[in-house]
């Protein structure tokens, strides 16, 4: 085929999926990008799976305003480019009055000065930069809590529960959220009186951490120790220190919420605690319990960590502020939503206060105990660090 | 074709190009044009790479590299003053009190690029065939690595965010104009034949008193530059990215489009943007599942990929030299052009 044939062809089907819009008007869509393949795919998939479950359940029970949602999903590929050639089709031609999506900021990054440009209201389950409103504007909203709280969490709890005075701080300085978690926490943790004894530093993907284990072991002994690490090193972490002797708790934030903790921990993932989202298991709180066994039916297998929730409450969230506003207008959305105020969701109760776009909720605490997890406790932090 | 009537088919191409421009945006909705933004700015950087690559045979990896330091160097020279306070505030002073429009930024990083590559291409250029390729990826993965230490300048592994949305449709299309024109008038001049001859023999060359050295390096900075301009473009497309959009796969994404037409031809390197692009896009929207009424196809989600993969490989087994294959596709057709 000629080459200039093949451009006509490749465009005209182009041009006519812009155009065969699904114009069915007795339905409200709303915009779901979400990394369903690439490196993010394994907490993205989860928010998806968790928000086609309320979609479904909504619907049944007859919709919002009269009508059906349609969830207008689009893969994102983990890649900053088709994240933004994405954004304006949901936009310019799709014309969904809300969206919601990714759990990551980098992902929000890459797509929130289009949405905030266009007007159009954005909320995201899992990317929990409290930073990230700020950057791109009014428009964009979290339904999961920031890292300040988290972390103003955990300093509490190590405080509290495990008695810790003396906290040894170690972080991976190599993204955003572990930094960022890392300062939050010693903030909170000074604050209340704590005191940090040491700090190092490792790089996302180290193999060994030989050298930051004896740097720990050469000073004063630690009551916790507290490690800001991403999912895919915590195991190793974990397992490296227990093997060299480092018998204290181990302590961090919804970075430790996947089943690698425990399947590359093994034994020595026992006695580390974690701040997440929620306590996603049969013996959890009833809303998650419901969540839990629909998840199973639904899929066949369990939610795989509790960014399936945060996916279910999202869209949960956004049904409320359309039936709030009584309209599709994104304008009338968007101000429904800064006005939610006690939505209960399974992840704990939403409340956006005036002119901050993250939420104000409980976080859960979760231990590990012979290489299962348990809730170890719910946490309202009393002091938490400013953005 | 003569000299007036070449003169006379630039302009009226770029006349051309400018209508549309001017035009595109009032005809079809947002995402088309950022679609055409995005093949714009990956014409400019597959036409450069193609200059290297194709018309003197050194089959550099490092493209990206390049890339790579453009879209930093122009983000941290556009970067308001208040972005930079909050998001890189141990940058030495000399470089936080300036803040720089789009376009001397893009031309800035230009340079700073062409500088590396005289520097890296000074010991690199000598070598030939798998070597120089290998070399090359060295220097993709020291440029990454670079970016991932160099916190002050760069946040390091995190974000690079904050960069003004200024490539505009405009921006790129004219950017995609100059490198086009440039490239052809170096291609076909004696500059390029010294090019073809240094690829298709370098003894012969020698022999007839070509400097294979010269040519090489002159090909691989000029392409550096256009590589730093088009980094400058996508960074200030994207407004964030972090060293891993610049890296292995982006290098083998640009080379695709580079290869799956003709090579050594710029045309080719234009047509094979706009058939990745609108194919991987056309796709991307397929994956999502068809209603037919009477029958549906689920979403599939990673399908695009694995269809795309397979469109390359059937194109190899049966077009090696391309979809093209030794064609061009250039204002001749419509000037006549003078037979030697």
């Amino acid at each position: 085929m000629r080459p200039e044939m093949r451009f006509a062809i490749g465009l005209a089907l182009a041009a006519g999926l812009a155009t065969s819009a699904y114009a069915a008007d007795d339905t409200i869509k709303i915009g779901a990008p979400f990394n369903v393949t690439g490196a993010l795919s394994s907490l993205d998939a989860p928010a998806l799976n968790g928000a086609k479950l309320k979609l479904k359940e909504i619907n049944d029970a007859g919709g919002v305003l009269g009508k059906k949602l349609e969830l207008v999903i689009y893969d994102t590929k983990t890649d900053p480019t088709v994240i933004a050639s994405v954004a304006s089709q949901l936009i310019n031609q799709d014309k969904v009055p809300v969206a919601f999506g990714f759990t990551d900021s980098d992902s929000v990054l890459a797509l929130g000065p289009i949405f905030q440009q266009a007007g159009v209201p954005f909320i995201t389950p899992g990317a929990t930069s409290p930073k990230l409103p700020e950057q791109i504007g009014d428009q964009v909203f979290l339904a999961c809590f920031g890292d300040n709280v988290q972390a103003a969490a955990g300093a509490e709890f190590v405080a509290g529960k495990l008695a810790g005075k003396n906290v040894y701080l170690l972080r991976d300085n190599s993204t955003e959220y572990t930094t960022l978690l890392a300062k939050y926490f010693e903030e909170a943790f000074t604050h209340n009186g704590g005191t940090i004894i040491g700090r190092d530093d490792y790089k996302s993907g180290d193999k060994t951490f030989t050298a930051q284990i004896t740097k720990i072991k050469a000073g004063a002994k630690p009551d916790v120790v507290y490690v800001s690490a991403m999912p895919d090193d915590i195991g190793l972490i974990v397992k490296q220190m227990r093997q060299a002797g480092i018998t204290q708790p181990i302590v961090g934030g919804d970075g430790y919420d996947t089943p690698l903790l425990t399947q590359v921990g093994g034994k020595a993932s026992n006695d580390v605690y974690y701040s997440t989202h929620a306590y996603m298991a049969a013996d959890s709180t009833p809303g998650i319990q419901k969540f839990y066994t629909d998840y199973k039916a639904a899929y066949g297998m369990d939610p795989e960590n509790a960014f399936a929730a945060l996916g279910y409450d999202t869209l949960g969230l956004i049904a409320d502020a359309i039936t709030r506003a009584g309209s599709t207008d994104p304008a009338k959305i968007r101000d429904a939503i800064a006005a939610t105020d006690g939505f209960a969701g399974i992840t704990g109760s939403i409340t956006f206060p005036k002119d901050v776009r993250v939420p104000a909720k409980t976080v859960t605490m979760i231990g590990v105990k012979d290489e299962k997890l348990f809730l170890a406790g719910e946490v309202k932090p009393t002091f938490i660090p400013a953005p | 074709m003569s000299r007036a009537a070449a003169f006379v088919a630039t302009i009226v191409a770029v006349a051309v190009v400018a209508g549309l421009v001017a035009i595109l945006p009032q005809l079809v909705n947002d995402y088309i044009v950022r679609v055409v933004i995005v093949m714009c700015i990956s014409g400019v950087l597959v036409a450069s790479m193609g200059l290297g690559n194709g018309f003197t045979g050194v089959f550099s990896l490092g493209h990206v590299g390049f890339v790579a330091v453009g879209a930093y160097v122009s983000g941290i020279l556009s970067l308001s003053q208040a972005a930079k306070h909050s998001y890189l505030p141990d940058l030495p002073g000399w470089l936080s009190g300036i803040t720089l429009p789009f376009l001397p930024a893009t031309i800035v990083a230009g340079l700073v690029c062409v500088v590396l590559a005289l520097v890296v291409g000074a010991p690199l250029m000598r070598l030939s065939g798998y070597f120089v390729s290998v070399a090359t990826l060295g220097f993709l993965i020291i440029v990454n690595v670079v970016l991932i230490n160099a916190v002050d300048f760069t946040r390091g592994a995190r974000t690079f965010t904050g960069v003004p949305l200024e490539t505009t449709l405009r921006w790129a299309a004219g950017w995609l104009v100059v490198t086009v024109i440039v490239l052809a008038r170096v291609v076909y001049s004696p500059t390029g034949r010294r090019y073809l001859s240094v690829r298709e023999d370098v003894i012969a060359a020698r022999a007839v008193g070509i400097k294979v050295l010269p040519a090489r390096l002159s090909a691989f900075t000029l392409g550096a530059f256009f590589a730093g301009v088009g980094g400058s473009l996508y960074g200030h497309y994207l407004g964030s990215f972090s060293p891993a959009s610049f890296y292995m796969a982006y290098t083998f994404a640009l080379i695709s489009m580079l290869v799956i037409v003709r090579m050594p031809s710029i045309s080719g390197a234009l047509v094979g943007v706009v058939v990745v692009t609108v194919l991987s896009e056309v796709l991307r929207n397929l994956e999502r599942g068809l209603d037919f009424g009477a029958f549906a196809i689920p979403p599939l989600y990673g399908a695009s990929q694995i269809v795309l993969g397979i469109i390359f490989i059937l194109i190899m087994i049966f077009r090696p030299s391309g979809i093209m294959g030794d064609r061009e596709f250039g204002l001749g057709r419509f000037v006549k052009r003078k037979r030697a």
